[in-house]
C-alpha cells in the first residue's frame, strides 16, 4: 500500500525589534538572566501594554514578502494559561483578527516547483525561558525573553515531503532575512517549527489521526523527524501494533526519536477573549504603500540586479544571494570597491575558502567590509600580490588587522623592480640545472616549479607578472 | 452549576477548595447561571461586540529600548529566587 | 471601638492630603490590593494619579482597606464593610480619597455617610500604577466632603498619559460648573424596583430641575453582563498571582503545580475565587459565544442607548439602592456608568441618603453644575 504524507506548518519568527512587543525592555539575546525585564514584562500589576510600532510594521513586511493580505484593522487577544514561564498567566496574541491572511511561497525541489498557501500570521508575544540544568530539584525562570515580539506563520497543509518542508523554510528564511524581519537562527530560537502531520493512503481523502511535532532546531531535525514521525505513522496504520493519538511529540536528537508529551494539549480550553487594554491598530493604506516603499531588496531582485547589471555568472549570484549576511558584505564591500566582478571573485574564492578552513558558515562571518575592500584594492593597485592578499585577508578574518599598517609594517609590498627579480631567477635556474634541461627538452610544466621557487626566494611578495616574463626570457637564454 | 463541574474549573484555574466552599460557590454559580438565561431575551442581531469603550486613535511607541529598573529590584518581590533567576519547583522529570 | 480605615498610615496634615486605595501604586510602598495574594508586595513604580498629586503640592495621608482587588463581591460579608476610603474622608483623616470603583460600593456608601463621590469618563485618568481589577471598566475616582475639592483634584489627576496610552490624547482637563438649563432624565423602570426612600430622594432632589421620566433600556440585564465581564476579566488580571514572582507563596508543596494551587486557593478570598471561577466558566469553549460574546454585544446596545438618552438629558438620575437588598441586582444601579465609561457623581442628600447623577462622556461639568445647585 502506498501512502502520502500530509503536512502543515507553523513556524515561529522572532521580529528584529530592538525592544520587546508591549513594554520597552530591550529585546536582545544573550544577556544576563533577567537584565532586560521590567515590572510588566514580569508579570506585575499597575502597568499597561503599549504596542511597539516597529513590531506591526514587520508583520506587515512580512505579509507583503509571503503575498499575503493585510489586515485593515487588527486586534489583541488574550490565551489563558498557567506556566512558569508565562509571567501574567495569559499570552497575549492574535486570534480574531491576525494580521496577515491568504498568502503563499513558491517553493522548489528537485520534485518540481510547488505553491504553498500560507493561512495566516499573527503577532504575539515570546515566553520566557526555563532552565532546568542548574539546580537539581528546581527549575529556574529568566524573562528576558518574555514579551519579545514573534509572528507565527500558519500554513495550509500542503507539504507532501520534508523536501518541501525544508526548501520552505529555506525560502522563509530567505524572504524574511533580505527583508530585516527577523535573523531567523534556528539555533538561537529566532525561528521555531512546528509540523503537524498525518498520513493517508494514495488516493485518499480522509485524513489520519494527526499528531504535532515540536522541539527541532535545524533542518536537518526537521527532515529527521519528520521522516521518523510519518513510518511510525504508516507502521501503526500497517500492522496495528499502535494506536494513533491525536497529541503533541517532542523530537529527542539523539535518539532520534518523537516522544509524547502527554499532557492533554487538545483538551487544554485557552479561554481566549479579545483584550480590553489594548485597542484595535488600524493600519492605514498610506502605511502600507510607505513600507513597500521602503522594503529592503529580496533575494531573488538582488540575484537579477547581479546577472542584469553586474554580469557576474548564475553560479556567482546565487552563492552570493543564498544568505544575507554574505549578501551584506557583497554589497558593503562594493561601497569600496567598485568592481562587481573582483569583489565576487575574492568572496566565492577566498573569503568562502578562509571560512570553510574556519568551520565558519556564510551567516557566521564577521567581517569588516572597509578592510576587506583595502586588500582587494592593494592587489588591484599591484601595491601587494593576490597571494599575500590571500594571507592578509585571513588575518583579517582572525584577528581584524589593519591590512594596509600590516603590508607597511611586514614589507609585504609587492617587488617589482626587474634587476632584482632577474638576479633571483638567475640564481633559481643556477640551482635547479636538471629542471631547465628539461624545460628545453620541451617540458613546459617546470615553469610551475620555478614560479614557486621564486616566490618562496621573496617571501611571496614578488610580482607575478614580471617574475613570469623574466623566467621566460631568462629559460630561453640559458645555455 | 454543580460540584463536578466546579471542581472542572478548579483545576483550570489552580485552586483547590475546601468542601464548604465548594458548595457556596456551587450555589452561587448556579443563582447567577439562572439570572444569564435572561440575556437571551435581548436581540443582538447583527451586533458587532464592544471590546473596549474608548473610541480614540491608538498610539503606537516607537521602537526604542529603555532599561527601566534593575535586576534586583525586580527580583526583590520574589518568594524565592537563585542567581539572578527566579526559582520554581522542577518542571520536568 | 474605633475603626481603622488605613492599611498604612503617614503623619501629615489633613487640610491638604489625599489617600489612596491599597490597590495604587507609590514607589517603594507597600501595595496590597487588599489581598493577601500581595501581602508583602513592594511596588516598582508609582502610578501616575500619585506622581500628579505630589507635583500639584498635596500630601499623601496613607493607604485605605478595599475589597480584595475591589472586585464586586457577591459573599455578603464583603458587601457591608465600610470602604477605607469613604470611611478615612468621613472621618476627616484626609481631605481626598482615591479609588477604583467598579463595583459601586463606594458609589453607594459615599453619600449614605455625607460624601460625594466623583466618578470620571472612563480615559481621562490614567491607569498607570492601578492594580487592574476590569481593565475595561476600571477608573480612578474621587471621594469628597466638598465636592469643590473633588473636581479641583479631578483637574489635577486627568490628562494623557504616555504610559497609558488608552488615556485621551487631550493634555489636562479643567472642571468648572455649568451654569444650569439642566435636564435630568428619570428612568420610571428603574424608579419602580426602588423603595420609598430612594424615590423620595430622586423627586425631591430633582423637584427644582425641568425633569422627564424616561427608560433605562437593558436595566433588567446589567448585573448579568457586569458580572459576565467582569468576572472574565478579573479571573484574567489575577492568574498572575501564582507564587513564582512576587506576593504570597503558600509554606509546603509538592511540584509546581501544587505551588500554584495552595497558593492560590490559600492566598485569595471566597469572592475571588467565586469570580475566578465564573470567569472560566464564562469563557469556556461552551458559552464563549451564549455568555462572553452576547454580553460584549449587549454592551454596545447599552451605550448606543446611553448616546441616545444624553442627547435628550443632560443626567440621569438613579437610586442608590433597590427595594430588593441582593447586592448582585443592586449592582445593575452602578453597571450603567461603569459599563459605558460615564460619568457620575454620587450625591449626598442628607437624611435622603444621596442619588446619584450620569451624564455623558466628558460631560462632568454638568454634574459639577448640578451639585454647585445651577437650575
Ligand atoms: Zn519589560
Amino acid at each position: 500500500m502506498e501512502y502520502e504524507i500530509v503536512m502543515g506548518l507553523e513556524v515561529h519568527v522572532e521580529l528584529a525589534t530592538k525592544s520587546k512587543l508591549f513594554c520597552a525592555c530591550a529585546a536582545k539575546f544573550g544577556a544576563e538572566a533577567n537584565e532586560n525585564v521590567c515590572p510588566a514584562c514580569a508579570g506585575m500589576p499597575g502597568m499597561l501594554p503599549v504596542i511597539n510600532k516597529r513590531a506591526v510594521e514587520l508583520g506587515i513586511v512580512a505579509g507583503l514578502v509571503t503575498n499575503c493580505e493585510i489586515t485593515r484593522t487588527i486586534s489583541f487577544d488574550k490565551k489563558n494559561y498557567f506556566y512558569p514561564d508565562l509571567p501574567t498567566g495569559y499570552q497575549i496574541t492574535q486570534l480574531y483578527a491576525p494580521i496577515c491572511r491568504n498568502g503563499f511561497v513558491d517553493i522548489e525541489t528537485e520534485a518540481g516547483n510547488k505553491r504553498i498557501r500560507i493561512k495566516q500570521i499573527h503577532i504575539e508575544e515570546d515566553a520566557g525561558k526555563l532552565v532546568h540544568d542548574y539546580r537539581p530539584d528546581s527549575s529556574l525562570v529568566d524573562f528576558n525573553r518574555a514579551s519579545v515580539p514573534l509572528i507565527e506563520i500558519v500554513s495550509e497543509p500542503d507539504f507532501r515531503s520534508s523536501d518541501e518542508v525544508v526548501a520552505y523554510l529555506e525560502k522563509l528564511r530567505s524572504l524574511l532575512t533580505f527583508a530585516d524581519v527577523s535573523d531567523c537562527k534556528m539555533q538561537e530560537g529566532s525561528m521555531r517549527c512546528d509540523v503537524n502531520i498525518s498520513v493517508r493512503k494514495v488516493g485518499s481523502d480522509i485524513l489520519g489521526t494527526r499528531t504535532e511535532i515540536k522541539n527541532m532546531n535545524s533542518l536537518k531535525a526537521i527532515a529527521r523527524a519528520i521522516e521518523f514521525e510519518s513510518q511510525r505513522h504508516i507502521s501503526a496504520l500497517e500492522t496495528g501494533c499502535e494506536e494513533l493519538v491525536q497529541e503533541t511529540r517532542r523530537w529527542d536528537d539523539n535518539k532520534g526519536e518523537t516522544y509524547s508529551m502527554r499532557d492533554k494539549e487538545d483538551a487544554t480550553d485557552y479561554r481566549y477573549f479579545p483584550n480590553p487594554e489594548i485597542l484595535p491598530v488600524h493600519i492605514s493604506d498610506e502605511w502600507i504603500s510607505e513600507i513597500k516603499d521602503s522594503l529592503p531588496e529580496l533575494a531573488h531582485e538582488k540575484y537579477d540586479r547581479l546577472t542584469g547589471c553586474y554580469g557576474l555568472s548564475d553560479y556567482d549570484s546565487k552563492l552570493i544571494t543564498s544568505g544575507k549576511n554574505i549578501s551584506d558584505i557583497f554589497d558593503r564591500t562594493l561601497e569600496f570597491v567598485d568592481n562587481p566582478k573582483e569583489v565576487a571573485n575574492w568572496i566565492i574564492g577566498d573569503l568562502a575558502s578562509i571560512a570553510r578552513e574556519e568551520n565558519k558558515s556564510y551567516d557566521e562571518i564577521e567581517i569588516d567590509c572597509e578592510k576587506f575592500g583595502k586588500i582587494i584594492k592593494m592587489v588591484e593597485n599591484k601595491v601587494i600580490n593576490r597571494t599575500i592578499g590571500k594571507k592578509v585577508l585571513q588575518l583579517l578574518f582572525r584577528d581584524n588587522i589593519d591590512p594596509e599598517s600590516y603590508v607597511r609594517e611586514n614589507k609585504l609590498g609587492m617587488i617589482t623592480d626587474a634587476g632584482y627579480l632577474e638576479n633571483v631567477i638567475k640564481e633559481v635556474l643556477a640551482e635547479n640545472e636538471k629542471s631547465v634541461l628539461e624545460y628545453k627538452a620541451g617540458n613546459q610544466k617546470v615553469i610551475s616549479f620555478f614560479v614557486g621557487r621564486i616566490m618562496r626566494k621573496t617571501q611571496g611578495k614578488a610580482d607575478p607578472g614580471s617574475v613570469n616574463s623574466i623566467l621566460r626570457r631568462e629559460l630561453n637564454d640559458w645555455n | 452549576m454543580d460540584l463536578q463541574t466546579v471542581l472542572e474549573y478548579e483545576a483550570m484555574v489552580k485552586l483547590d477548595l475546601p468542601e464548604s466552599e465548594r458548595i457556596w460557590i456551587a450555589e452561587k454559580a448556579s443563582m447567577l447561571e439562572d439570572s444569564f438565561s435572561e440575556l437571551s431575551k435581548v436581540d443582538t442581531e447583527g451586533i458587532e461586540p464592544l471590546i473596549s469603550v474608548l473610541d480614540l486613535n491608538y498610539t503606537l511607541r516607537e521602537d526604542i529600548p529603555i532599561k527601566s529598573i534593575s535586576r534586583e529590584e525586580i527580583l526583590s518581590n520574589s518568594p524565592e529566587q537563585c542567581d539572578g533567576y527566579f526559582q520554581v519547583p522542577k518542571t520536568i522529570e | 471601638m474605633k475603626k481603622e480605615f488605613f492599611i498604612t498610615r503617614y503623619d501629615v496634615k489633613a487640610e491638604n492630603s489625599f489617600a489612596l486605595d491599597d490597590n495604587i501604586m507609590v514607589k517603594d510602598g507597600l501595595t496590597t490590593g487588599g489581598s493577601k495574594m500581595l501581602h508583602n508586595f513592594v511596588s516598582p513604580l508609582q502610578a501616575t494619579v500619585v506622581e500628579k498629586l505630589l507635583d500639584a503640592g498635596m500630601e499623601l495621608a496613607g493607604k485605605t482597606k478595599l475589597d480584595e482587588f475591589t472586585a464586586p463581591g457577591i459573599a455578603a460579608e464583603t458587601c457591608d464593610i465600610l470602604s477605607g476610603a469613604v470611611g478615612a474622608v468621613s472621618e476627616g483623616a484626609c481631605k481626598i480619597a482615591l479609588c477604583n470603583d467598579v463595583s459601586g460600593k463606594i458609589r453607594r456608601q459615599a453619600p449614605e455617610n455625607g460624601l460625594y463621590y466623583i466618578h470620571p469618563t472612563y480615559g481621562t485618568v490614567s491607569r498607570f500604577g492601578l492594580i487592574p481589577t476590569v481593565s475595561s471598566m476600571d477608573q480612578i475616582g474621587i471621594v469628597c466632603k466638598n465636592i469643590d475639592d473633588g473636581f479641583n483634584a479631578l483637574g489635577i489627576i486627568t490628562g494623557h498619559d504616555e504610559k497609558d496610552v488608552t488615556t485621551f490624547p487631550q493634555k489636562s482637563y479643567a472642571y468648572t460648573p455649568k451654569e444650569g438649563g439642566f435636564k435630568i432624565g428619570i428612568p420610571s423602570n428603574v424608579m419602580e424596583l426602588t423603595d420609598e426612600k430612594g424615590r423620595k430622594a430622586i423627586y425631591n432632589f430633582t423637584g427644582k430641575y425641568d425633569t422627564e421620566e424616561t427608560e433605562l433600556k437593558y436595566f433588567e440585564v446589567f448585573a448579568q453582563v457586569m458580572y459576565i465581564l467582569s468576572s472574565a476579566e478579573i479571573g484574567n488580571n489575577t492568574s498572575r498571582y501564582d507564587g513564582v514572582k512576587f506576593g504570597y507563596r503558600t509554606e509546603n508543596y509538592t511540584g509546581l503545580n501544587d505551588l500554584y494551587t495552595k497558593t492560590r486557593t490559600e492566598g485569595f478570598g471566597l469572592d475571588m475565587k467565586l469570580l475566578s471561577i465564573m470567569g472560566a466558566h464564562v469563557l469556556s469553549r461552551q458559552n464563549y459565544e451564549a455568555y462572553y460574546l452576547k454580553s460584549m454585544k449587549i454592551r454596545r446596545l447599552i451605550k448606543e442607548h446611553a448616546i441616545d438618552l444624553f442627547s435628550r438629558y443632560d443626567a440621569i438620575a438613579l437610586p442608590l439602592k433597590l427595594n430588593d437588598p441582593d447586592p448582585y441586582k443592586n449592582s445593575a444601579l452602578y453597571a450603567f456608568a461603569t459599563l459605558c465609561g460615564l460619568p457620575s457623581v454620587s450625591v449626598p442628600l442628607g437624611s435622603d441618603g444621596g442619588i446619584q447623577l450620569i451624564s455623558q462622556v466628558k460631560n462632568e461639568n454638568s454634574l459639577f453644575g448640578i451639585c454647585k445647585g445651577g437650575r
